[in-house]
């Protein structure tokens, strides 16, 4: 199995702090500089769109958004609106598709995978719905999707909401899909709820199984390698 | 779906067919089956130059979005009419008339740089 490393941010990273790193760890991974590596970090309220993301899925005014300290982006990725915010998990995997291993299945069946053994690790049933991407639970979607590949390196990827307020979905049509609820690992769990830190290294853990990378684990205030250091990561 | 013989291939998943000095380019079942059903293609406008590795178009599905590199260098003399309203046709016949665009071939001595059907499967992961 091909070693990777994951690096993780205990403090919530503004979007774009967040998206400089990414495009930073693309470079380096395009140019040999660093193994697969796998983000995990949680946002600062942001609403973003993607490549094809209408603005009438937003439903507030830039100077509401502004207003209610949520920043706006719009971003080359797949996939439509969505929101960011403290409490949930996302996963950004920096990976060099199409190599030797066996990526028998599609990037974007891999990153449902992942969400539904991370859920399943809870005793939660998790799946996909057919022509709707992302992950679903019984009482509505809990993970959503948006990638790019340059170069057959992937960058932006998955957001996984482990107890963030939902009050962030409210101020948008999540996905373009109206009328669809939105739910969190915590709503799902009650009292049994795990930390942020405990879901967080289930992600990893599924994330080593589903993509069949080993994964060397970095904190972001760990001593990193030099590779690392020099993509620049967000400092607290 | 079988990588086609006489096809030519680049190590980001396109291939080439050539027919005298056009090549048609698009993108191999593998770099298809990556992204699921695609519902956007951005081509280029007939007419523009390409060197060798030059971002040329972006395919789109619902969740992702790839870009499409300019295997070789040239000039794009036609592009698939069909992808803009049916871009799956990509997911149905990627190596055939989910075809992307054909070029007019500038350099021949870049050739060397494409791999033949062999190599490529060597490098492209079987499903």
């Amino acid at each position: 199995m091909d070693n990777a490393w994951s690096i993780t941010f205990d403090e919530p990273v503004a979007y774009e702090a967040g998206l400089l790193f990414q495009y930073r760890l693309l470079a380096a991974r395009q140019a040999g500089k660093i193994p697969d590596t796998v983000v995990l970090l949680q946002h600062t309220p942001t609403v973003t769109l993607g490549n094809r993301g209408r603005d009438n899925y937003l439903l507030k005014s830039e100077q509401e958004y502004a207003d209610l300290g949520i920043d706006l982006f719009q971003v080359e990725r797949g996939g439509d609106v969505t929101f960011h915010g403290p409490g949930q998990w996302v996963l950004y995997p920096i990976l060099h598709l199409g190599g030797n291993e066996a990526d028998a299945h599609g990037y974007l069946f891999n990153l449902e995978e992942i969400a539904i053994q991370t859920l399943a690790t809870f005793s939660v049933d998790g799946f996909r719905r057919e022509g709707k991407s992302g992950t679903w639970t019984e009482q509505g979607k809990i993970a959503a999707i948006g990638f790019r590949l340059k170069r057959w390196v992937s960058f932006h990827g998955m957001s996984f909401n482990v107890e963030n307020e939902l009050a962030g979905f409210e101020t948008i049509v999540p996905c373009g899909l109206e009328g669809e609820p939105v739910t969190t690992l915590s709503k799902l769990l009650g009292e049994d709820m795990p930390s942020m830190p405990a879901v967080g290294s289930k992600l990893l853990d599924c994330f080593e199984e589903v993509m069949g990378r080993n994964l060397i684990r970095y904190q972001s205030m760990d001593l990193l390698p030099e590779a690392l250091m020099a993509c620049d990561p967000p400092r607290f | 779906m079988a990588i086609p013989e006489d096809f030519f291939y680049s190590k980001s998943h396109e291939w080439v067919s050539f027919e005298g000095e056009v090549a048609t380019i698009g993108i191999t079942d593998f770099a298809q089956s990556q992204l699921s059903d695609l519902t956007f293609v951005e081509l280029p406008e007939v007419g523009t130059t390409f060197a060798a590795g030059d971002e040329a178009a972006v395919v789109e599905s619902v969740k992702a979005a790839a870009d499409v590199y300019a295997p070789i260098a040239g000039e794009i003399v036609e592009i698939n009419p069909v992808l803009e309203d049916a871009p799956e046709t990509i997911n149905a016949d990627a190596f055939g008339a989910g075809w992307l665009f054909k070029l007019k071939v500038m350099d021949e001595s870049e050739l060397d740089v494409l791999m033949d059907a062999n190599s490529y499967e060597e490098i492209c992961p079987q499903s």
